[in-house]
């Protein structure tokens, strides 16, 4: 078998597949480098290091998303997902459940909220957009009516030192978020799964009649956007000491944003789990540079929108006309 | 008289080929003219700068001896031509006459759409060809010969003077063909010039008088077609003689797959056969006759109501295509971009989807030996060239066919079920796909062709089912297998012969 032919392919696929994600990251290096100049003490280790944790739960959000995404279907329901973990996990803790089990708790109904749309979707034949449009006032009303639509306090201290602590000068929750970017990494680019996702997803009748099984693997998807959401859950009720049952609102909309800016095809069978992570932090610096210039709330929505915009137009211009 | 349509040095250029180099030729006024070609030979960039959907990087287009600017497809239709798409491009939803005034309907007063006189004047341009369609029936009540009838006729409300056809029969009856061969014959008495672009030589000899054949980008030659052979015409545009070999039967008597009593709710009525290793099994039929349904069922990819398959004589049941792949059969299904491509994903996961989990053993995929199988299975069936992580959306439909083969060689497939293999694919790589067939059979596989090309059957087949009303109203051995016997028990014996 002679080399040679296979490493001219090899270039071409490098340059073919990350030229999505190298757009994405110059995009990132222009904001820093914008914000950089603006803003004194942007780039100080500090304000990078609370820009990654301000993008991180965002991120953990986003890479479920994106997965879903690749899938052909959308997940409206992770911030209602995320509340009713949340508010379920808090009140064991409350009620004195060791918090490892708590947390398994709290996973365990990410899982069955993702399950409950994927077999919506998979089996019933559903829209995914209608799915988890049901999905999203139903799982939030549950966490509004388990809570009384009051917060759960009093989160027990040993728990949140785990969210809140720290591991090489990086926040935890920034390492967990990292560990599990990469995990998502290798299933999407590594594992059978990762390729049924993306066949599912670019033409399901194709993947149909190649055997792979569609139902099973959009299930999949759905159970592990319903975990990340959990986990994102657990980041931020560590974070702040308290569960409330309205937290994650339109949380939704800005893991689809990251995952679009990142690359991910709303039509299905594209998306990048790197252009994803490095679209959470486009936004989060962002955020945080305007912050910083103390520029009105309604200004940083604003740009927001512009950015999924620009990012959108960019990529339609530079791919060329279909 | 000058001619209706002349093109002068047409030449297109892209980023990184050139479509079209100094095209030239003209038709005249009445005149059905064949354009004939291999894929990639430039016909549909032609058609597309005559339509108006590109513009010419040189050259210009005449129409009644005056040079004309089709800069848009509005001003092509303006201009008098119009365009009988491959694929056709309606909304099913609407009305036939809703279809034939889409984009510029007929108003009262500018705001309100005129539907009944749309529907007065769509049924004044049907009556004359096809009155039996009516025009207030949505479009996809239709079938598919009507829905061309439905575009001819929107081509007569525009008052054309050009249409241009992209493969109009590439899925129609041989009687459907007949009617539409009228209609087409009709439009050039009105003096209409017809571009006829089709893959299926019989038909271009049979309807037109003169034909242009290109070949990468250029003419090779515009020719009177009488006198000329098929075989000439194929050589012009492969530029090379095709060699057209003899068939040899690797049939043996063991029993590969045994199909009884199978009945399904898509159509198929209790069908029962064999199918022998190193055998090529030929199913022909009708379109509508049930052969796309029953190898789906085959397949796995529908469900039997009624009947049994086995494999091997061991009884199995399919509820998935799944089932089907584990006890060895592999659909090549009809519509490769339907059903067979995931067009975003490389050559070699395409090939690879059906054997994934052969790849990851342990989870994670082992993906030089995915490439080295890649490699071997694209040697096999002739792909190339070997861009491994290029989209297959961006190889030619017989590199996308050849790849779903692979994929099925990948998977340990023994039994490969063909829906209209050769659908779409150009001349060179069609010869390519027989020969692979061929070798599959000598190989010890099981092989059933469904086709509606006769003579693709017969080239093929050891052994040929007709299929009719969804039931098998005949079988044809060797020595019987001919377009004749085909086609007698393949029409419905009540339907009187036209």
């Amino acid at each position: 078998m002679s080399d040679t032919i296979l490493v001219q392919p090899r270039a071409e696929f490098m340059r073919g597949v990350s030229m999505r994600d190298a757009g994405t990251l110059i995009g990132l290096v222009v904001i820093l480098a914008v914000f950089g100049a603006l803003v004194p003490g942007f780039f100080a280790e500090r304000n990078l290091i609370n820009i990654l944790q301000q993008s991180s739960i965002n991120a953990c959000l986003a890479l479920g998303m994106t997965l879903v995404i690749i899938s052909g279907g959308i997940d409206l329901s992770v911030g209602p997902t995320a509340a009713l973990s949340a508010v379920i996990s808090a009140s064991m803790m409350v009620a004195g459940v060791p918090f490892p089990l708590a947390i398994a708790a709290g996973f365990a109904i990410g899982l069955a909220c993702g399950l409950v749309n994927g077999l919506l979707v998979a089996f019933v034949g559903l829209q995914p957009f209608i799915v988890t449009l049901g999905t999203l006032s139903t799982y939030r009303a549950l966490a509004l009516i388990y809570t009384g639509g009051n917060p759960v306090l009093g989160l027990p201290a040993g728990f949140r030192a785990v969210f809140n602590g720290s591991l090489f000068g990086l926040p935890l929750a920034v390492i967990i978020v990292a560990f599990v970017a990469v995990v998502a990494w290798v299933v999407l680019k590594k594992t059978p799964f990762g390729e049924y996702l993306l066949a599912v997803g670019g033409n399901e009748e194709a993947a149909y009649i190649a055997g792979v099984p569609i139902a099973r693997t959009k299930i999949a998807a759905y159970m592990i956007s319903g975990l990340l959401a959990a986990l994102a859950a657990q980041i931020l009720i560590g974070r702040l000491g308290a569960a409330e049952p309205i937290l994650g609102n339109l949380w939704e909309l800005d893991a689809i944003a990251a995952a679009a800016i990142g690359g991910a095809s709303l039509m299905g069978g594209k998306g990048s789990v790197v252009g994803t992570i490095l679209g959470a932090v486009i936004l989060g610096a962002m955020r945080n540079g305007l912050t910083l210039m103390n520029v009105q709330s309604f200004y940083q929505l604003l740009a927001t929108g512009l950015i999924i915009l620009a990012a959108m137009l960019i990529d339609r211009v530079t791919r060329g006309r279909g | 008289m000058s001619p209706r349509l002349q093109f002068q040095g047409i030449s297109k250029l892209f980023p990184a080929v050139r479509a079209l180099n100094d095209v030239s030729f003209s038709i005249s006024a009445g005149e059905i003219h064949g354009l004939l070609g291999e894929n990639g030979a430039g016909k549909s960039t032609l058609l597309r700068i005559l339509s108006g959907v590109y513009r010419p990087t040189a050259g210009s287009i005449l129409i009644d001896g005056k040079p004309v600017t089709l800069a848009n497809p509005v001003a092509a239709r303006a201009a008098g031509v119009a365009m009988i798409h491959q694929e056709l491009q309606e909304v099913p939803r609407l009305s036939v006459a809703q279809n034939m005034f889409l984009g510029q309907p007929l108003t009262r007063g500018g705001i309100f759409v005129a539907r009944r006189e749309q529907e007065r004047r769509a049924a004044e341009a049907l009556a004359a060809i096809d009155p039996s369609i009516d025009p207030a029936a949505p479009l996809g009540t239709l079938k598919v010969a009507q829905r061309q009838i439905v575009e001819i006729a929107r081509a007569l409300l525009d008052r054309a003077r050009i249409v241009a056809m992209d493969e109009p029969t590439s899925s129609l009856t041989p009687s459907e063909f007949e009617r539409l061969a009228q209609v087409i014959t009709g439009l050039a008495r009105d003096g209409v010039a017809v571009v006829y672009v089709s893959h299926k030589l019989d038909e271009v000899f049979g309807i037109c008088r003169r034909a242009t054949i290109m070949r990468d980008g250029v003419v090779i030659d515009s020719v009177d077609l009488k006198g000329l052979s098929e075989k000439a015409v194929v050589a012009m545009m492969v530029g090379r003689e095709l060699a057209q070999e003899r068939h040899t039967s690797h049939a043996s008597n063991e029993v590969m797959l045994s199909a009884r009593g199978l009945s399904s709710t898509t159509k198929v009525r209790d069908v029962s056969f064999e199918l022998h290793r190193g055998e090529v099994l030929g199913i022909a039929g009708l379109v509508g006759s049930g052969r796309t349904e029953l190898l789906r069922l085959l397949a796995g990819a529908d469900r039997a109501t009624a009947g049994t398959i086995a494999i091997d004589g061991k009884a199995t049941r399919f509820s998935s295509p799944r089932d089907a792949i584990a006890a060895g059969i592999g659909l090549v299904p009809e519509e490769r971009k339907r059903e067979g491509i995931v067009p975003l994903r490389s050559i070699t996961s395409n090939m690879a989807l059906a054997s994934m989990g052969v790849f990851a053993p342990r989870g994670v995929i082992d993906h030089a030996r995915l490439k080295r199988v890649a490699i071997d299975k694209m040697g096999r069936v002739n792909l190339r060239p070997f861009l491994l992580d290029r989209p297959i959306r961006l190889f030619s439909g017989g590199n996308q066919q050849k790849a779903i083969i692979g994929r099925w060689l990948a998977a340990g497939t023994r039994i490969l079920l063909f829906d209209e293999p050769t659908r779409g694919i150009d001349v060179g790589a069609k010869a390519e796909i027989y020969h692979l067939i061929e070798e599959l059979a000598r190989e010890g596989h099981g092989v059933i062709v469904v086709s509606s090309e006769l003579p693709e059957v017969i080239r093929l087949a050891d052994r040929v089912l007709v299929m009719r009303d969804g039931s098998i109203a005949a079988e044809l051995h060797r020595d019987d297998i001919s377009e004749q016997a085909i086609a007698a028990h393949a029409i419905p014996q009540t339907q009187d012969s036209r």
